[in-house]
């Protein structure tokens, strides 16, 4: 359904109108002082039409433009002495905390049931036993590792710009985390692995590149952390901090996913595991493209924004 | 109400409120939102429904968004591409329309030849190959924005396609005497000669309601036929893939990997389930709204 919202001259006052297959019919009027935020408009909303609580709401000026902030000041907004807004519903939503914190907890708790060889994963013979190979225990380790430092920063560190996100993502998400999770923590805590072909120095390397990176990531998000102040959701460009893992912010964007990405090309090299180069080109695609949208909105936002940075990955992409 | 119109400043009117007692609110200039959305959002659907299945008439109403129902009011959103794109496109569909209709052709002469419809793959393999495999410049299409549809849907759609063709029907030598293949191809054949002819004329702005009508309505019977034809032939090469452990890969190997092609094909046929049902109940829906909308439009003209 759609709203459509009248402001008549006064300015006092909104009209609601609602879209039905009859024609437009007028609703319940609200009152509203042009000094209202879009906040307190939703929470107004909310109280007639309790089933759209404000963050399923969608107040824009233009149908096809983009979403109006909870911040913005009705007088303030580009209107003339009539104001149409449009409303969409955003459908059922859940927090961004809830759905990370799910999110990750999944892949580090079935990881270990593959660890351990729970009974009914592999063949009877094999429940419970433990692998004879050092890479393995390894693996799991960092693999634990990546997860619970995900799961510390969601809770301690991340500063989300909104509160929600649709409710159908939490299906989608899990499904993507939890199956790349059973499907690589099979095979690598399979009684048939097969250790990695240069034995003790691809290990070591690639356990070093994945320190490297986990170190580097945590570094950047504690980095943008510093950059809002807490409870705002402020923009600005970051920029290299005196920890040298920052420096990649001269280069690129993005460079918490950069790091990621060497994480689990660490982890591949790791384990030797098809699976795990799949996962990582899977997540390098989605960061990418998150990554580009990323440094398209920096350049448009901010006019000194410096040219030297890539999206995601150095001089290259 | 009374209240209402106090707070708008608009003269009050007797009667119950009707739309037209207030001044209409500023729509946007014609095609409201609400339909294009309504049109773009069927074109979604309709892309996803055609391209989620691996079933035969899944062309009748996929790309239906491409050249949408084709009464194109000028209200429309979509951009059209450019002149050189429109021939290309024409000389793509025209092509193809001709390809199918070949193959159409070989499979009643060969039918005709033989006296049996038994085996009758052998004599359109190389022009089913070939034609098939080449509905993956759609995918190009969709890419660079020649046509307006989705480049992941559209991928999904040729490549399941491409998918039975190669690595089934073509894998598989023992299925190929299977009557199931003609199931399929029949059906594959109709749905695409009406669907390039659909789009030829649409790109031409010449669109006989008889192939709009064919295009909406022998999914109907096209459709599960063709889903028939697909799964009785993968359920046929089961055995033969066990059997020679074709495409498979087990452990332990270099790269931790394993595959089975035989538990992929099975997990490839329960998919139907879940995705056959709800594209046939879209492709019904598409039509009520395209056949009507069709003689809406006559009463207006």
């Amino acid at each position: 359904m759609r709203w459509r919202f009248w402001m008549p001259r006064q300015g006092k006052s909104c009209v609601f109108w609602t879209r039905t297959p009859r024609g437009d019919v007028p609703a319940l009027p609200l009152q509203v002082e042009p000094q209202a935020t879009i906040a307190e408009i939703k929470n107004l909303f909310t109280k007639t039409h309790p089933q759209w609580y404000p963050a399923r709401q969608s107040l824009r000026l233009d149908p096809k433009g983009k979403s109006l902030k909870d911040e913005d000041i009705l007088q303030k907004l580009p209107v003339g002495t009539t104001a149409t807004l449009y409303f969409r519903d955003l459908g059922a939503q859940i927090s961004w905390v809830t759905v990370f914190l799910t999110e990750y907890a999944g892949p580090l708790f079935i990881y270990l049931l593959f660890y351990f060889r729970v009974p009914f994963l592999y063949g009877h013979k094999y429940d419970f036993t433990s692998s004879r190979h050092s890479v393995v225990h390894l693996a799991c380790i960092c693999h634990s590792f990546h997860y619970v430092k995900r799961l510390l920063e969601t809770l301690f560190v991340h500063r989300f710009s909104h509160g929600t996100m649709p409710l159908r993502n939490i299906f989608k998400n899990c499904t993507y985390y939890w199956g790349f999770a059973a499907w690589m923590a099979y095979y690598i805590n399979h009684p048939l692995y097969t250790p990695p072909t240069y034995g003790a120095q691809q290990v070591k390397l690639a356990l070093a590149i994945f320190v490297i990176c986990q170190l580097g990531n945590f570094s950047i998000h504690m980095a943008l952390r510093d950059l809002r102040p807490a409870g705002s959701k402020t923009r600005k460009i970051p920029y290299p901090t005196k920890n040298p893992f920052t420096w990649l912010f001269l280069l690129v964007s993005c460079p918490n996913y950069t790091y990621e990405v060497g994480s689990w090309i660490g982890f591949a090299i790791m384990t030797q595991c098809l699976p795990v180069a799949l996962f990582s080109l899977v997540g390098f695609t989605q960061m990418t493209i998150w990554a580009k949208g990323k440094h398209r909105s920096y350049l448009k936002e901010f006019r000194d924004y410096p040219p030297l940075r890539m999206p995601i990955v150095p001089f290259l992409l | 109400m009374a209240a209402l119109w106090a707070v708008s400043g608009l003269r009050p009117r007797p009667g119950p409120a009707s739309p037209w007692s207030l001044p209409p609110p500023p729509r946007p200039a014609k095609s409201s939102l609400w339909c294009s959305r309504t049109e773009s959002e069927l074109r979604v659907l309709d892309m996803a429904a055609s391209a989620v299945a691996t079933a035969a008439s899944k062309g009748n109403g996929g790309g239906g968004g491409r050249s949408g129902p084709s009464e194109g009011s000028s209200a429309r959103k979509k951009k059209f591409p450019g002149p050189l794109a429109t021939a290309y496109l024409v000389i793509y569909n025209v092509v193809m329309t001709a390809g199918w209709l070949v193959i159409a052709v070989g499979l009643v002469r060969a039918y005709l030849a033989k006296g049996s419809y038994h085996s009758l793959y052998y004599s359109i393999e190389k022009p089913l190959k070939f034609f098939q495999t080449g509905a993956l410049l759609e995918i190009l299409h969709c890419a660079i924005g020649i046509v307006p549809s989705s480049v992941v849907l559209t991928s999904f759609q040729v490549m399941s396609r491409v998918f039975l063709i190669w690595a089934v029907t073509h894998s598989v030598k023992e299925v190929q005497t299977e009557d199931s293949v003609l199931l399929f191809v029949t059906a594959w054949t109709i749905t695409e000669i009406i669907r390039y002819s659909f789009y030829t004329f649409s790109l031409l702005n010449h669109l006989p309601y008889l192939i709009k009508w064919a295009r909406y309505t022998l999914f109907i019977v096209l459709y599960p036929m063709g889903v028939s034809g697909e799964l009785l032939t993968i359920y046929a090469a089961l055995p033969f893939v066990r059997q020679a452990g074709l495409y498979s890969i087990s452990l332990p190997n270099k790269y931790n990997f394993s595959f089975d092609y035989y538990a992929f094909l099975i997990l490839i046929m329960i998919s139907y389930i879940p995705l056959f049902p709800q594209l046939y109940f879209h492709m019904i829906h598409q039509r009520r709204k395209v056949l009507s909308h069709t003689e809406e439009h006559k009463k207006f003209e």
